[in-house]
């Protein structure tokens, strides 16, 4: 075979199958095209779900469209789904050679596997404890750095006049900085946009998100946040910790980075969806952890966000992992502050301490706690229905990275006008604290020996402002400041949420319902008027915090504990579970949370916990794909070349059958074979021709599929020879032999189900003498959902 | 008998606490060690009726000799009870000169030194060894549930430390250091300039003390730095910052209201420019839809219609 002289390059190949294909735009699709009596069934079969709400011209038109086959475009909404993400492998391929491999693999092989497992937790939770320390250690000094600055700007100003000056400086140094953060997140990795945590959602759901958990995702994610709290922009880092956590865990689990071309020789074992995902989870929790200082919350943020798949091992390492994080953040931070071995500081955001008689709360509370619980469901659903119709726009308008960075400096730019105008008309003025709470105190213009009370909630990093309105004395802030400080930054948190920039959610939600809940109990303690000291504005406001938080973000045990955990008080357990219940409960009923939300506008195609509620009389021969591109046992490779390189179908798993039939009849299933696999297989040449003339012939192993992964090259990189496109490939070692398979019949809820459950990426429909009639992929399943009026679809859509 | 023996110690703890109480400014020296010594004995029986040891004490008229019958380990000795006595002394020295030190806070400078006997006093029984070989520490400070000497002194120690006095002594409490001494004269010149000035219009005042007074500011916080502040310090800094920015009025004004509000509104004008612009300039971004190939199974749809009716 070394004299191959004429050697065709795909692409034409590809052009020329294009043509063939016109007018036949499937999904699924195929080898030849279809009769038109099947087009005109599908067509009409396309609008089931929605028979009951679009009216007979409509179904006619875009039936006459897809007659066309002309695509129709529409803009951006939240009912579609995306063709550009796909499923992950988390079904176990047990072939031949993995079989082999168990068989070669000692007793002793196995143990060193379940070490390895605690080494790589470990290490996880090490790295994104260090990690978490760099951000806050940056974001502490570099903020250090400019409200210096700023406040010796406006000291100076303030005595000679000309703070419009300030003004200008405090926007011009905000706007540089988030411009920085919003460059490399527009120009370099849109992934690392936003919290990450919808994304993570994605991923332990089972959805590939291109990009997500690379070295680069996580480099501009760390300098992105830093940017954007620095910039003095209304957001957090916690959020972006829970991504960091989960890259850290993708690349070390994996002993190597693609990126930086560098392979470990390590942890080889791990190179595969199904371990990865679970490493993936300890990184998530870890990064949870060292977010809040909370290990449970963090085990329980993974269990509740993600794994279905779940055990009491995992669990175990999980929880390993987040303790290390916290201890290694706790750890590095104690030197930092200058008390080495001090091991009580943990999380980046620290709420304080909860002790003490004010604190505790009574019986007759509980009804006040539920009613500001209420609120706070209230208030997150106004906040996410915002956000939705910004994200919106955004998506459909400002989707130019040039336009992502001009609008991120055009918040920051308004954020510091916004902060700088609250506190120039503010006539709040307290007296200075004998042990300075207050780091960057403005005096503006009270008194000497007094500062500007509303400096102390906008002109200071937004954790900060969070502590001092949880543990400053009563009286600290009076009402009307806590009141516009509340509105002012409700639509500045709202509007910064999906930027271009890396930034949580979590601490602008905390501030909001901290400044609303301090407020309320400033109220309560007017009201009864007797002085007694029952309504500490503390209290009031780690419940109203509480409450916005579980309103905007609708998390329900972690965030429970999460909060508990960064109070650090127990007793606080009940009043804060019942006030997330009621948000949950009253938020729900206006709008999504805001994770689902941004999961919905991304159009990923996400699988709940339950299938729509409706559906049971959808049954798997409605909702599959059909008819499916099937293989033979032993394929001619320019088969499946064409197959493979066919732009029009990126179906990524392919029934192995015993012969396919020319007219199109069903053949009986005999396995399952992925794209990857193929790929693989066709790059290291493994053709039955090959075999047999080469002597010394090099067995492939499953290091061969582990190396390729995760990034697997595409089909136009392989070059195949017009002769050797004539050999043929057998496929029965490589294959799964034993796919997971429905009957027909089978209710679109029980469908849902088994893919849940198993983690499952493809599923195969076959009729009662077990021939392949159907293939049911994740897509298949998420277009169905529950509208307003009823079971709706959605639709699939290039994005 | 018992009623009879409640009502009497509730008489005689009413007694000796008017005694007190009336007495308590000008003790005589000899009074104060057998107050000192009577009440905790007192408290103890009417407290615990039980206690057999205070038992004889209760039935006895006359409580204050009844220590006497005490045997003699039991009983402090000559020296305790002189030290004892002295440290009474110094005690109500101190408390003399704090209480008319405490508005305007004068605490540190004025009671120095009587704090600084206290402390030798205290010292002395606490750790001193006396003729014979005795310790008072043990039988004053720490025989009883009460530990009165201790409390007694603790308290001032810890008033002592809430003011912060150290900072403003020198090692050892001998003297006021340098720079309170400086601090003081800055704060007298300044309070001289708004002597000067504080008739008539005040704006006079905030122009001729200006200097004066941010000098006084920055030493103040130069020594808020340098960790040199004791309560009178901080208390008369803040009394001439009321008086220069409350009585006299010379804070910064808010003069530059119209300036801000014109940049503010220009920065929040700059975002609906943008978003206009960008929804009427920017390309719409569409999508294009996909139709995904479904099975051709030809009862299927009647079947569904059948269940949707």
């Amino acid at each position: 075979m070394a004299n191959i002289t004429k050697k065709v390059s795909w692409s034409s190949r590809t052009d020329e199958f294009g043509q063939a294909g016109e007018g036949t735009p499937l999904l699924n699709g195929s080898e030849q095209p279809r009769p038109s009596r099947q087009l005109s069934g599908r067509g009409s079969l396309f609008q089931i779900g929605r028979l009951s709400t679009v009216d007979l011209e409509e179904e006619i038109t875009s039936d006459e469209d897809s007659l066309r086959g002309r695509p129709k475009e529409i803009p951006h909404n939240e009912k579609l789904l995306s063709l550009k993400y796909e499923s992950l492998d988390y079904d176990n391929i047990e072939n031949q050679l993995f079989l082999e491999e168990e068989r070669r693999m000692s007793y002793m092989g196995f143990r060193c596997l379940e070490i390895s497992r605690w080494v790589i937790c470990g290490l996880i939770g090490l790295l994104t404890g260090l990690i978490a320390c760099f951000i806050d250690i940056g974001v502490e000094q570099l903020a250090r750095i400019k409200f210096h600055v700023v406040k010796e700007n406006i000291e100076k100003f303030t005595e000679v006049g000309g703070l419009s000056i300030s003004l200008i400086l405090w926007a011009v140094l905000n706007s540089a900085i988030v411009m920085m953060g919003a460059i490399i997140v527009a120009f370099f990795e849109p992934i690392a946009a936003g919290s990450g945590i919808p994304q993570i959602k994605c991923f332990l759901n089972g959805v590939k998100i291109p990009r997500v958990v690379r070295l680069k995702t996580l480099v501009v994610k760390v300098c992105g946040v830093i940017c954007s709290v620095v910039g003095g922009l209304a957001v957090g880092k916690e959020g972006p910790m829970i991504h960091s956590g989960a890259v850290v865990a993708a690349g070390v689990s994996q002993g190597r980075s693609t990126s930086l071309k560098r392979d470990f020789k390590i942890f080889e074992y791990f190179r595969r969806d199904t371990e990865k995902r679970d490493f993936v989870s300890a990184g998530a929790a870890a990064g949870v952890s060292a977010a809040f200082g909370a290990p449970v919350g963090g085990v329980l943020f993974s269990l509740e966000e993600g794994a279905s798949f779940w055990n009491q091992m995992l669990t175990w390492r999980i929880f390993f992992a987040s303790m290390i994080s916290t201890f290694t953040l706790n750890f590095f931070l104690s030197i930092y502050h200058n008390n080495p071995g001090d091991l009580s500081n943990p999380g980046l955001i620290n709420f304080g301490r909860f002790e003490g008689d004010s604190v505790t709360y009574n019986l007759y509370e509980i009804p006040l706690f539920i009613a500001m619980g209420a609120i706070g469901g209230l208030l997150g659903a106004l906040f996410n229905v915002l956000n939705y119709w910004l994200t919106i726009f955004r998506i459909r308008y400002v989707h130019r990275p040039c336009l992502q960075v001009m609008e991120a400096m055009l918040v920051a730019a308004v954020t510091a006008t916004v902060s700088f105008t609250m506190i120039y008309f503010s006539n709040d003025c307290q007296p200075l604290g004998p042990d300075h709470t207050e780091e960057y105190p403005l005096q503006l213009f009270c008194a000497d020996g007094e500062y500007n009370s509303m400096a102390t909630t906008f002109f200071n990093l937004p954790e900060r402002s969070v502590r001092s309105l949880f543990h400053n004395q009563p009286g600290t802030y009076n009402p009307l400041t806590l009141g516009l400080f509340t509105l002012t930054y409700f639509f500045l948190a709202c509007w910064t949420y999906g930027l271009a920039v890396s930034a949580g959610v979590f601490i602008p939600s905390l501030l909001i319902g901290a400044a609303w809940g301090r407020l309320c109990g400033i109220m309560l303690a007017t009201i009864t008027s007797n002085g007694s000291i029952w309504a500490d504005p503390g209290k009031y406001a780690l419940i109203g915090a509480a409450a916005q938080l579980g309103g905007i973000v609708r998390m329900t045990l972690s965030l429970t504990v999460i909060m508990v955990e960064a109070t650090g008080n127990v007793t606080y357990g009940l009043p804060i579970m019942l006030v997330l219940m009621t948000a949950k409960i009253v938020g729900d009923y206006f709008e999504e949370g805001l994770y689902d939300i941004h999961i919905k506008l991304q159009s990923v195609p996400f699988l709940h916990w339950e299938a729509p509620a409706t559906s049971h009389w959808l049954m798997a021969r409605e909702v599959m794909s059909s008819p499916v591109t099937c293989l033979n046992r032993i394929e001619k490779v320019g088969t499946i070349v064409d197959i493979l390189s066919n732009t029009s179908t990126n179906h990524n798993g392919f029934p192995v059958v015993v012969q396919v039939s020319d007219n199109d009849e069903p053949a009986k299933l005999c396995g399952l074979i992925l794209r990857s696999q193929l790929i693989v297989l066709l790059k290291h040449k493994v053709f039955v021709e090959l075999a047999r003339s080469r002597l010394t012939h090099r067995k492939l192993q499953l290091k061969d599929f582990r190396d390729a992964y995760p990034r697997f090259p595409p089909i136009q990189s392989i070059h195949v020879s017009q002769d050797e496109r004539e050999c043929m490939m057998d496929l029965t070692e490589f294959m799964n032999p034993t796919p997971y398979t429905v009957p027909q019949e089978t209710s679109l809820p029980r469908v849902f189900k088994l893919f849940r459950a198993l983690g499952l990426r493809h599923l195969v429909v076959v009729d009662d003498v077990n021939r392949v009639v159907g293939l049911v992929t994740r897509k298949d399943l998420a277009r169905y959902h529950l509208g307003k009026h009823g079971l709706e679809e959605l639709q699939l859509a290039q994005t | 008998m018992s009623s009879h023996k409640y009502s009497f110690c509730i008489f005689l703890v009413i007694s000796i606490y008017a005694v007190v109480c009336i007495d308590a400014v000008n003790l005589t020296a000899s009074e104060l060690p057998d107050k000192l010594k009577t009440v905790p004995s007192l408290n103890a029986a009417s407290d615990s009726p039980s206690s057999v040891v205070f038992k004889p004490a209760v039935d006895s008229l006359l409580p204050l000799t009844l220590l006497s019958s005490f045997p003699e380990d039991l009983e402090i000795s000559e020296y305790c009870s002189e030290v004892l006595h002295v440290f009474g002394q110094r005690y109500v020295d101190y408390v003399k000169c704090l209480v008319p030190a405490a508005r305007p806070v004068k605490v540190c400078q004025n009671c120095f030194s009587s704090y600084g006997k206290l402390v030798e006093i205290y010292t002395n029984i606490s750790n001193q060894v006396g003729p014979g070989n005795e310790s008072c520490g043990e039988s004053l400070l720490h025989s009883d549930r009460l530990m009165l000497v201790y409390l007694l002194y603790s308290n001032l120690e810890d008033v002592w430390s809430k003011a912060a006095c150290e900072r403003c002594l020198t090692k050892g409490s001998q003297s006021l250091t340098n720079d309170t001494l400086y601090f003081m004269a800055t704060l007298n010149h300044t309070q001289r300039c708004f002597d000067t000035y504080k008739e008539g219009n005040h704006t006079e005042l905030c122009k001729n003390c200006k200097s004066t007074y941010k000098g006084l500011n920055e030493l103040y916080s130069q020594m808020e730095k340098n960790l040199t502040l004791c309560i009178d310090i901080e208390d008369a800094m803040n009394m001439t910052r009321k008086l220069w920015s409350k009585n006299f009025n010379c804070s910064f004004p808010r003069e530059e209201t119209v300036p801000v509000i014109a940049v503010s509104s220009f920065m929040l004008f700059l975002p609906i420019i943008f978003y206009l612009s960008s929804f009427l300039h920017s390309e719409q971004k569409k999508r294009k839809l996909i139709h995904p190939k479904r099975a051709r199974s030809y009862n299927s749809l009647m079947n569904i219609q059948d269940k949707l009716s």
